[in-house]
């Protein structure tokens, strides 16, 4: 189940590719194969990223589909579900050809409703307190590091900063996750729900200052006709693309085509 | 070309080369018969060969029964339609169909011939688009020119190969000029290459 741990390498000596970098950081291939492409092979090991969209544009598949493909290659996955429950989550992800229900039977995907795990931990204050909080850390820290959890998935940090509401409690409690799971080596992608016109990658605005990485969705207009458009938008530890993409939710997964610009576009 | 041989000549081209079949507007329907009767018998018919025909031009559903005349096999040929939603005839779709809104979303088309190539790998991939007269009715030319260039050094980087149907008029004249730029051969239906 554990995948090896390989640290950043040196590329061997003598001719490479110009503007490579000198030190090459280990990836965690997405297994999406445009969007590795795009990402000169994965996001680099531990990082945690924000997936920034409005409703529709794509999120949650694009999580899952991180995940089925990491569980495919031996890298246990873990998606912690704040807005849906699990059972339907995973009967709507059967109807993707890439999903493949043993790996949910077998362990090596893993499903959690946060909304239950409160419970259990007795988080039951609206606003969660400070010690709260650390539990909640503490809990998901655990439960990475028990079950060799190798990348994760919390669907929504929306929905979680809700009940953290203080910015500066958003920032301490973003900052001490991702420093938890990528001690871990656990490549993480938190969910962000924005609305269509926001002009900012997450509810609040701080969340984009603290993770390594934000990939922003959203749908654009094109003569009345809406596309799905995705784009890298910081990312570090690796040179990517910055270019925009159309994308496709197809049966066999997420497929990307460039954005055509000789047409005017607006957002919607 | 004579429109008996064309089936003879885009057997002989390699995967991974792009070639515009230039109808003459006089014969349209005569050329468009031999150009069909070549790209979907005469090319699917090939060992391993599975043909991805855009439609844009007539409805998947009507190449599809010129195909059964040819006695061309459902599994060796796919649509994307890119024109019977805009017509509003879409009750009866093809189980070998993919179905795009609007020939305006041409990034839709590219993602759906990508996967289709996916979805049924084949040595022998060969994609027609029919047509680029079709296309450009309801595209901007900048547009056009940008899908055309990314689509087509997509295809050959996959060695796939790619045909173009254009009708050469006066309208057409910047496109196919354009074209020229892009494809490896142009084929003259009917006159000489």
């Amino acid at each position: 189940m554990e995948s090896p741990e390989v640290p950043a390498t040196v590329p061997p000596a003598g001719p490479r590719a110009l503007m490579a970098p000198a030190i090459v950081l280990e990836r965690c291939a997405t297994g999406i194969e445009g969007l590795d492409d795009i990402l000169g092979g994965g996001i680099p090991r531990g990082n945690m990223v924000l997936v920034s969209g409005s409703v529709g544009t794509g999120k949650t598949t694009l999580c899952l589909e991180f995940l089925v493909r990491g569980a495919e290659r031996g890298e246990r996955s873990l998606f912690l579900s704040v807005t849906e429950a699990s059972e339907k989550l995973i009967q709507n992800l059967s109807t993707f050809e890439f999903f493949r229900a043993d790996l949910v039977s077998d362990g090596s995907l893993v499903f959690v409703d946060l909304p239950a795990l409160y419970d259990k931990l007795g988080l039951e204050h609206e606003e969660m307190t400070p010690d709260e909080i650390d539990i909640l850390i503490r809990t998901v820290h655990d439960l990475v590091r028990t079950l060799g959890v190798k990348r994760l998935v919390l669907d929504s940090l929306t929905s979680v900063c809700y009940r953290i509401r203080r910015d500066e409690a958003i920032r301490d409690f973003m900052l001490r996750l991702g420093q938890s799971l990528s001690e871990l080596g656990c490549t993480s992608l938190l969910v962000s729900e924005i609305g269509p016109t926001q002009g900012r990658y997450s509810m609040h605005g701080v969340e984009e200052a603290i993770v390594d990485g934000v990939i922003l969705l959203w749908n654009t207009r094109r003569q009345g006709d809406i596309l799905r458009v995705l784009q890298i938008v910081k990312m570090r530890g690796t040179a990517h693309s910055r270019a925009q993409y159309v994308i496709e939710l197809t049966p066999i997964g997420l497929l990307m085509a460039p954005h055509l610009k000789g047409g005017r576009t607006e957002g919607v | 070309m004579p429109p008996a041989d064309i089936g003879d000549r885009l057997r002989d081209l390699p995967g991974g080369t792009a070639v515009a079949l230039k109808l003459d507007p006089r014969e349209f329907a005569d050329h468009y018969f031999a150009v069909l009767n070549a790209t979907l018998r005469d090319v699917g018919s090939e060992p391993n060969a599975h043909v991805i025909y855009i439609t844009v031009t007539n409805p998947a559903s009507f190449v599809w029964s010129l195909a059964q005349a040819l006695d061309v096999p459902q599994d060796r040929l796919s649509f994307v339609d890119v024109i019977s939603h805009i017509m509003m005839n879409y009750s009866n779709p093809l189980p070998n169909a993919t179905y795009v809104e609007t020939p305006r979303a041409l990034e839709e088309i590219m993602l759906r011939v990508d996967y289709l190539l996916r979805k049924y790998p084949h040595p022998r991939s060969v994609v027609v688009v029919d047509s680029l007269n079709a296309l450009a009715i309801h595209n901007p030319r900048e547009l056009l020119s940008e899908f055309f260039h990314i689509f087509l050094t997509n295809l050959k980087s996959r060695n796939v190969l790619t045909l173009i149907l254009v009708t050469s008029d006066e309208e057409a004249g910047e496109l196919e000029r354009m074209l020229n730029l892009l494809v490896d051969e142009t084929v003259d239906v009917g006159g000489g290459r």
